[in-house]
């Protein structure tokens, strides 16, 4: 066998459960500890990666990772929506339990290229999960980074993830944190609508200013068209991160080409000019 | 250069039968398939093509990548890769480049995938050259030829009642030099078998952006059932889907196993992501990704076209949608 060969891209790592925490209805955050060799693969991920997670007996699919890497200490953190089989089957896990992990996987945010723009952070939902790591790189950086925008919504208030954060991203300087919500409950005192009516309230500049959105498709795409045609910025300055099923994460299983582009390889990560370009919509 | 009879040649496979693992075209219930050899009287030499390409011993429809078993918290994964070296006797020249736009995917492009790989390295290629071409073969016409002897190990063509056989690699020599039947490695190339060539040409991969927003691909979907079998007989389609099979327990224990099993762009599901938003939700979008796939999307990520024109798809396509057909149309409008 040749030296390429010696490693095997298809077999996961082996994680074990440390924490298990609900975070939002129908979704658990968990903190996986690597365990035989998964640690060193995974000392140096970057935000926007994305790793498979395999609950055994049911099978794996891709997750965004949605912390960053503390002083190289590889433990991941997953936030995970209880939808199909795999995610049930991780959903019933509890702490000291196995799971697999592959990966890292993917592309990225370009961190070091935001560095001195101001950034807006625009998640939906569990949209929310791939963007906590840019969160928390700009607050470990603050000084690295200009004016600082959060816009957060969900259906309703119970599917807002990371509500104990909140208060840690408020206290940081020069950072603001706006909610909203489709569907408000008696104690909602934040804003009511959609992320896009939010967007043009909170109005941020396109001046030297970059937006990282994640969320369901058809939010990201008006996401866009509002930070377009509504207050100028262009497609070159919005970054998303765009979700497919997929098999393998390294470019051989077919399943997640976007036209000429493979999510896994190529993404997930992209500006808007860049799914604008391509021959397929990822609607 | 070596010249066998068909009884020598006849005689040889018995020998490699009895040494190694050999495949060759059966007749199993009709159709031709490459199947595990135990008689060579059953070896089927007479035929136009087989139902399913050799890309089954390679790429199985099923194949195990590794055992789970759960004790407690704790889970042991042991890895399965494939073992144990084989012959494939009768192998076409459409095959064996459909082989190669697989070494371009699984082993050119890293990482390498061991399963497939390790295969292909175990496994010998005694090619065959075809005699006849079929009604639905375009070989000729995606570069390839009824007698090319491109990704054979060794190559055999019949001659005046016998057979010439071509010793093209390393492997080839080493299953054939301790037979007195060979004389080593040949360097002269076996005259060609005639073929037809269609007028058809596969459109380069240029000219193809300018026609993903044609009508033509909603016309030809009406008649897609989303059936899949193109991809299923294909010899270079290669989508796989991943996923979890619990093992009948043994003494209560909790044993499953991963598997790989094929995958095919037009099923509905393919495309669907989580909450349930599917890009490709239309017949046409999907069919439109096949045929941009072989001949766009696969030559630019992996660099070979990605069909081989062995035309098992047209033959297979219940509603005859046909890829020349598709061919035919991208080429020629402006």
């Amino acid at each position: 066998m040749t030296d390429k060969m010696k490693t095997n891209p298809m077999l996961p790592y082996l994680g074990k459960l440390v924490e298990v925490k609900d975070i939002a209805t129908e979704i658990k955050l968990f903190r996986v500890e690597m365990l035989n060799g998964g640690g060193e693969a995974f000392h140096d991920y970057k935000p926007g990666q994305f790793a498979f997670v395999s609950a055994f007996g049911v099978g794996e699919a891709p997750f965004g990772i949605a912390n960053i890497p503390t002083n190289g200490d590889a433990t991941l953190d997953f936030a995970i929506n209880r939808l199909g089989s795999v995610t049930t089957d991780l959903h019933e896990l509890g702490v000291g339990d196995m799971v697999g992990v592959r990966g890292p996987m993917g592309n990225g945010f370009p961190m070091d290229k935001f560095k001195g723009k101001n950034l807006i952070v625009i998640g939906g939902g569990i949209g929310g999960a791939p963007l906590r790591p840019v969160i928390q790189t700009v607050i470990a950086n603050r000084a690295d980074y200009g004016h600082f925008q959060i816009l957060w919504a969900a259906r309703n208030p119970s599917l807002l993830v990371f509500t104990d954060e909140y208060d840690n991203w408020r206290a940081t300087p020069d950072t603001e944190l706006h909610l909203t919500v489709d569907q408000a409950d008696n104690t909602w005192n934040h804003d009511v609508g959609l992320i896009t009516q939010l967007i043009e309230r909170v109005a941020p500049s396109p001046e030297n200013a970059i937006t990282i959105t994640c969320g369901p498709p058809i939010m990201i795409h008006f996401v866009n068209r509002v930070l377009v045609e509504k207050l100028g910025f262009m497609p070159e300055q919005n970054y998303v991160t765009l979700e497919a099923r997929m098999h393998c994460g390294i470019g051989k299983c077919g399943r997640c080409n976007l036209g000429t582009k493979l999510i896994c390889v190529d993404g997930p990560v992209f500006t808007m000019a860049e799914v604008g370009a391509l021959l397929e919509s990822f609607l | 250069m070596n010249y066998l009879t068909h009884q020598e040649l006849a005689a040889w496979l018995d020998r490699l039968a009895q040494e190694h693992t050999l495949i060759a075209p059966l007749d199993i219930a009709g159709n031709i398939l490459y199947r595990p050899v135990s008689d060579t009287k059953e070896v089927v030499w007479d035929f136009v093509r087989s139902f399913m390409s050799v890309k089954e011993v390679f790429f199985p429809p099923t194949e195990r990548l590794m055992l789970m078993e759960k004790i407690g918290q704790q889970v042991t994964l042991t890895e399965t890769l494939p073992e144990g070296n084989s012959i494939i006797f009768g192998v076409r020249p459409c095959d064996a480049r459909g082989l190669l736009t697989f070494d371009a995917l699984f082993i050119e492009n890293e990482p390498v995938d061991p399963y497939y790989a390790r295969r292909r390295e175990n496994t010998t290629l005694i090619g065959l050259a075809c005699q006849s071409v079929g009604a639905s073969c375009f070989c000729t016409n995606v570069g390839g030829a009824p007698d090319d002897p491109t990704g054979m190990d060794i190559m055999l063509t019949a001659s005046n009642g016998g057979y010439v056989a071509e010793i093209i690699t390393e492997k080839g020599e080493k299953i054939s030099k301790k037979y007195p039947v060979f004389d080593g490695l040949s360097e002269i190339r076996p005259h060609p078998t005639h073929a037809r060539k269609r007028e058809l040409k596969v459109p380069p991969k240029e000219v193809w952006p300018a026609r993903f927003n044609d009508d033509f691909w909603a016309e030809m979907a009406e008649r897609c059932l989303s059936c899949r079998i193109c991809a299923y007989v294909c010899p270079s389609c290669r989508c796989f889907d991943v996923r979890d099979e619990v093992l009948p327990g043994e003494d209560g224990r909790n044993q499953s196993e991963r598997i790989r099993c094929w995958d095919s762009c037009n099923g509905i599901p393919y495309r669907r992501v989580a909450g349930g938003h599917n890009p490709r939700f239309m017949k046409n979008q999907r069919l439109r990704n096949r045929f941009f796939c072989k001949f766009y999307y696969f030559p630019i990520h992996y660099g070979p076209v990605s069909c081989t024109g062995c035309g098992r798809c047209i033959d297979a396509c219940p509603v005859n949608v046909d890829i020349t057909e598709v061919l035919g149309y991208v080429g020629r409008r402006k």
